[in-house]
């Protein structure tokens, strides 16, 4: 089921929790609203099941506007973050308690409750209470629970955010391998972006109630829009430039960071002063046989922390700025000291314009 | 959404409709009677110009005020060191000591009265017994009876509330004073007690409410010490015709400092937080053999000389009996036989009325606490201050006030069951609206979303997913209900009429005129009756008396 949300503006008082969002789900998606604690996820998603009405705009399931539809006749299947088991219920009648809803035959909820519990690994646990589950298989049967009624939508609200780190990578593979077996048009909302990225087809990145950008994971690392974009996503070096020059043919920029001349390929960018954003690995330590080659700079360590699987150092360069950078499999690397002078480079192909 | 005749705002109309008419609008009533002239039927001061002005009412007022203050000073007496020694001493038998001493709470304090006197009545046997021998103990009449009668049935909230304190109190914190260098004394003085404090007047302050509003007591022992409720009463129902305005105003003055003790309470319950992080409760230490057994000597007996009424109450069901006369140590069920065939009618009354009363009343409460935790709005804070207005009003005054609002005008309901039902309804109900509404504070609302996204309507949901999730808390509720309904007296009095007599009007009525042996007999049968599903509510659903209150 295809699901498109078009200018939703949700207010609570004088708050707008949702600010004019809009966005386009094709059937079959794996899409992801990530953000901040607090800037609308979970308001996006109930407006979707139907829990909140929207002030403004639009709910469309395939083409047919469901605004005025009620949550329990939207078909959505939805996984919170507490589970929400019914703990009165063992764990068949919680996974049937949709299907009795629908009025299916006893032999078919059997048949199906059967077949979900096996495919989320949980088979033979049917007589159990919730209580008497750990967290992760609580978290498969509120899993189960939502899909067995083959809901229209699958909508989950930060789903793993109650389990161990370890636990959470598996279960967020699991997911992902049952939603592309069932091909089921997903909303996941999470504030992990290293979860975003794993499991997602798309992601949205929402702001303070607006959406920022709309991406494939790749887009959204290495194509960041917004100054927000690129911070929330891993970390970046944030650098304000003018620009000198630019080279039509090459479509090579120059841009003067205080003293240094910087050379970036990009289109030609409309405003002459500009941001970019330039990620920590995306800059390397070299030798003084580098000179010769383009955007190599002179910088200061002024901090080294040695994190295991890489080297993470701070430099200043560009006339005192701070430039976090990151060196990966740092063994054979040879490690500065604070104080070292050194020269540092990076890809023209690989710096973002940032709109603001 | 936005319809204003949704079906919710229909019930919450209803809600508030059942609210003002069963007690917004009769206290009202009274309220605009007490300024009404019986002589001229203008607008007058007069009922309270004569309560102010004769010495016999005021007296009223003073006597009320000392025995609530005498009774609270001596349930803090009895039941402070009760909690202490319970909760920080190794006792013998603790268990079933803290049982028997919660139960005091509940069984009802007129079958109490009835038991002194028959023990220190002016025919009473431990009286006679002495007189014989050519000793005049002191009788139970007056006000140090009431006193006695109070004290004993109404420690055990002192107790409760104590020792919830005093276990509330993290050892590490009392080790620490020791390890600063504190003396024991000093320990008690510096940390115990300000933290058990708050509970202590909590506690007194319940004792001193259920002590003034009382009626059974005074009117049965208390003679020519007469208090407000017995006054508003007499008043009342007075065989010239009664007096509504006078009436009026002492109702007026009782329910003035009714509220008054239910702000203050609200005020305390709020104040007093004891912010432990409950990390391990306090040590129960081992005394020596001779403290244990004091100690153990001071819990055995008091539990023992506040059930003794009960037990004497129990063997006088079965005792022969003449009239006024009793034969003691000899046995007979005549009494339960006559009460079984000859009037049944008042046991089947009251168990009809406590029924009906606490089935409408769980309906009531689970709406009303649904509406209260998970509409919130200023209308259902509003509705939430309303619905426990009935606990600070006196049986005596709700009742005065019913029976003087419905007997006659538009609606009548004197002379019919159904002003008990109500009267049993509205007194008892915020019960078990505090227990449904705790409870589903804890119940996360994403419980119902689960079931509402599964494809079930919101009230279905509810009532399919909330509702058993409730239910030993619901039946909790429902058998406090049942109970305290059950033993009802200072609204009953006044509002029954002949065929609607109720157990205890029987029973009242059967002691007013010495009738021991019978008034036992149905004595009985309420205890037992009250006893059965607290032991129920205990063995079945794991819940004690103390919880549920
Ligand atoms: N029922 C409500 N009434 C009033 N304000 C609300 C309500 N629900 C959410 N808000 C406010 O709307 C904003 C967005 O809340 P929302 O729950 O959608 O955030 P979120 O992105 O899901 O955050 P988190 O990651 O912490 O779950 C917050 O400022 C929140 O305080
Ligand atoms: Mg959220």
């Amino acid at each position: 089921m295809r699901v498109i949300i078009k200018g939703i503006t949700k207010r609570f008082g004088a708050l707008k929790a949702i600010d004019n969002a809009s966005l386009t789900i094709k059937e079959g998606d794996f899409f992801t609203l990530l953000g901040p604690s607090g800037c609308g996820k979970t308001t996006l998603l109930r407006t979707v099941a139907g829990f909140y009405s929207p002030d403004e705009g639009e709910v469309i399931f395939g083409d047919q506007v469901i605004n005025d539809i009620p949550a329990h006749r939207r078909e959505t299947g939805m996984v919170f973050q507490n589970y929400a088991l019914f703990p009165h219920l063992r764990v068949f009648d919680n996974v049937a308690y949709g299907l009795r809803a629908r009025k299916v035959s006893s032999g078919e909820i059997r048949q199906r409750v059967e077949s979900i519990l096996k495919s989320v690994q949980l088979d033979g646990y049917e007589e159990r209470y919730p209580s008497q589950l750990s967290g992760g298989q609580q978290q498969r049967v509120a899993l189960a629970r939502a899909l067995v009624i083959s809901p229209k939508v699958l909508l989950m609200d930060e789903p793993l955010s109650n389990l161990d780190a370890k636990l959470r990578v598996s279960m967020r593979e699991e997911i992902k391998k049952i939603q592309k077996m069932l091909g089921i048009t997903t909303i996941y909302v999470t504030h992990d972006q290293e979860e975003a990225m794993a499991v997602s087809d798309y992601i949205a990145i929402v702001n303070k109630g607006k959406i920022e950008q709309i991406g494939t994971p790749y887009d959204i690392y290495y194509k960041p829009r917004s100054r927000f974009v690129a911070e929330f996503m891993g970390s970046s070096n944030i650098l304000s430039a003018e620009v000198a020059s630019y080279d039509d043919e090459k479509e090579l920029l120059r841009v003067k960071i205080n003293e240094d001349t910087v050379q970036i390929r990009t289109p030609k960018p409309s405003s002459e002063s500009i941001m970019l954003s330039l990620r920590p690995e995306w800059i390397q330590i070299v030798g003084e046989e580098a000179r010769s080659q383009p955007n190599v700079f002179a910088g200061t360590i002024v901090s080294s922390t040695f994190l295991g699987s890489m080297l993470r150092y701070v430099i200043s360069g560009f006339g005192g700025q701070p430039l976090s950078v990151e060196i990966h499999d740092p063994q054979n690397a040879q490690v500065k000291e604070a104080g070292d002078n050194v020269l540092f480079r990076f890809d023209p192909d690989r710096p973002v314009i940032l709109d603001k | 959404m936005r319809k204003l005749f949704t079906a919710w705002n229909i019930v919450l109309i209803v809600v508030f409709a059942t609210l003002f008419l069963s007690v917004v609008y009769p206290i009202f009533f009274i309220f605009k009677a007490s300024f009404i002239s019986n002589e001229t039927g203008l607008l007058s001061l007069e009922s309270y110009r004569a309560f102010f002005h004769y010495p016999y009412y005021l007296r009223c007022l003073r006597n009320s005020l000392f025995v609530s203050a005498a009774s609270t000073i001596v349930a803090m007496i009895l039941g402070i060191p009760f909690a202490f020694f319970l909760s920080r001493f190794h006792v013998p038998g603790k268990s079933i000591i803290k049982t028997l001493g919660t139960l005091p709470l509940i069984l009802p304090t007129f079958i109490g009265a009835e038991a002194w006197l028959i023990l220190l009545g002016r025919n009473g046997i431990l009286y006679n017994m002495f007189h014989k021998i050519g000793l005049d103990i002191p009788t139970i009449y007056g006000w140090k009876g009431i006193v006695l009668v109070f004290s004993l049935q109404f420690f055990p909230f002192v107790f409760l509330m104590v020792s919830a304190a005093i276990n509330s109190i993290d050892s590490s914190l009392e080790e620490s004073a020791t390890n600063l260098g504190a003396t024991k004394l000093r320990v008690f003085r510096t940390v115990t007690l300000p933290v058990v404090t708050p509970s202590i007047f909590a506690g007194g302050l319940v004792v001193f409410y259920l002590s003034i509003e009382n009626f059974g007591v005074p009117i049965l022992i208390g003679e020519d010490f007469r208090v407000l409720s017995v006054q508003a009463y007499n008043e009342f129902i007075s065989e010239m015709g009664g007096n509504p305005s006078m009436a009026g105003s002492l109702s007026m003055i009782l329910l003035a400092i009714t509220l008054g003790l239910t702000v203050l309470q609200k005020y305390w319950v709020e104040r007093k937080s004891y912010a432990m992080s409950f990390l391990r409760p306090p040590e129960v230490k081992r005394l020596k053999p001779l403290p244990t057994f004091l100690i153990w000597l001071f819990c055995v007996l008091l539990v023992f000389v506040a059930l003794f009424p009960f037990i004497v109450v129990i063997i006088a069901s079965v005792t022969k009996t003449q009239g006024p006369v009793m034969y003691f140590g000899q046995f007979s069920f005549d009494n339960f036989v006559k009460a079984f065939t000859l009037a049944p009618r008042p046991i089947l009354n009251s168990f009809f009325l406590s029924t009906t009363a606490t089935l409408v009343g769980v309906v009531f409460g689970i709406v009303v606490s649904y509406l209260v935790v998970r509409r919130r709005g200023p209308v259902s804070y509003l509705l939430d201050l309303l619905i426990m207005l009935p606990l600070a009003i006196a049986g005596t005054v709700l009742g005065i006030a019913l029976a003087a609002t419905y007997n006659k005008g538009p609606i009548v309901l004197t002379g019919t069951w159904l002003i008990l039902a109500l009267a049993y309804f509205i007194r008892k109900v915020p019960f078990s609206i505090k227990t449904t509404s705790s409870l589903l504070q804890q119940i996360d609302t994403s419980i119902e979303e689960a079931s509402i996204n599964l494809g079930v309507p919101p009230l279905l949901s509810f009532i399919k997913v909330i509702i058993p999730i409730m239910l030993p808390g619901i039946l909790a509720g429902a058998i406090i209900m049942w109970v305290t309904t059950l033993a009802e007296l200072s609204s009953t009095i006044v509002l029954y009429y002949g065929p609607w007599t109720t157990m205890t009007v029987e029973i009242f009525q059967r002691i007013g005129s010495g009738d021991f042996g019978p008034a036992s007999a149905y004595a009985t049968i309420l205890i037992v009756s009250v006893l059965i599903p607290l032991f129920i509510l205990n063995k079945v659903l794991g819940k004690d008396l103390a919880s549920s209150l």
